[in-house]
């Protein structure tokens, strides 16, 4: 999206659009590849602070513990976050009126992905937790403040990690040779 | 959708020496998308492509086309087969 449509657009607009099309750590997203290391990597971070938070004291020790278990997790899980932000273009971060009708459909794709997803996984821990119910799993039972954590944290992210794997490598020649002329001078 | 529009924005882009981060910002689209769209891998509402049509002082249909699009060599010099 661009300046040539201004209607709408606030100066948050336009400075999320700047941010989520800077092109400076593109080369850290440019592959399939990476794509999936660092969706899996915020897979794993995003299961961690879950861990932390949900097991808390009783699972790292106490309060202290489990806060600088999120001091140094809640950093990385940013850094993670702001890459797939990056390699999407802000694709779920931007508002609908800063995206053109492409990336609108595009998301649209993404979230039918996601809830899909999110559904399966549901409704295979359903199934699961009722096999246990019949055979008395006890590590079946797990507190349902902590399942709905689990829960809260799938539904809120899976749209980013859909987007972060579906998103296509970007052609070399998507940039045209003046803007990488320029690109190139200016770094 | 499967119906494929074909269309030339690609050669008439290069013709008036257009960058697609430019012609991107004139229509309201992504550069993104200029370049999904010329390589058929997206296409253009009705409203885009006409504003794409407008930018270049063109009709509609010399850009896209439900057809594919015979090489411009062809047409200016006549060769049928």
């Amino acid at each position: 999206m661009t300046t040539s449509q201004p209607q709408g657009l606030t100066r948050y607009d336009r400075r999320m659009i700047a941010i989520m099309n800077n092109r400076a750590g593109r080369q850290l997203y440019a592959t399939r590849g990476r794509r999936r290391a660092i969706v899996a990597v915020h897979v794993a971070l995003t299961a961690g602070m879950v861990a932390v938070v949900a097991g808390g004291p009783r699972l790292i020790g106490g309060r202290w513990q489990m806060l600088a278990a999120v001091a140094v997790l809640l950093p990385l899980w940013c850094v993670a976050m702001g890459m797939i932000n990056g390699a999407t273009r802000g694709l779920l971060e931007l508002r609908d009126h800063a995206l053109d009708e492409r990336q609108l459909a595009e998301r649209d794709r993404v979230f039918r992905r996601a809830h899909r997803v999110v559904t399966a996984a549901l409704l295979a821990a359903l199934i699961g937790m009722e096999i246990g119910g019949w055979s008395e799993a006890p590590w079946l039972e797990v507190p349902l403040r902590d399942a709905l954590m689990v829960v809260l944290a799938m539904h809120w992210l899976m749209p980013a990690w859909a987007a972060g794997l579906m998103v296509q490598d970007e052609p070399a020649d998507d940039l045209d040779a003046d803007e990488l002329e320029a690109g190139a001078l200016a770094s | 959708m499967s119906e494929q529009v074909h269309n030339r924005l690609s050669v008439v882009r290069a013709e008036r020496k257009v960058s697609r981060q430019r012609l991107a910002e004139a229509v309201g689209a992504h550069y993104q998308t200029i370049g999904y769209i010329e390589r058929g891998q997206y296409n253009p509402s009705l409203d885009l492509a006409l504003r794409i049509a407008k930018y270049f002082e063109l009709p509609v249909e010399a850009i896209f086309s439900l057809e594919p699009f015979r090489p411009l060599t062809d047409e200016v010099y006549g060769r049928t087969s």
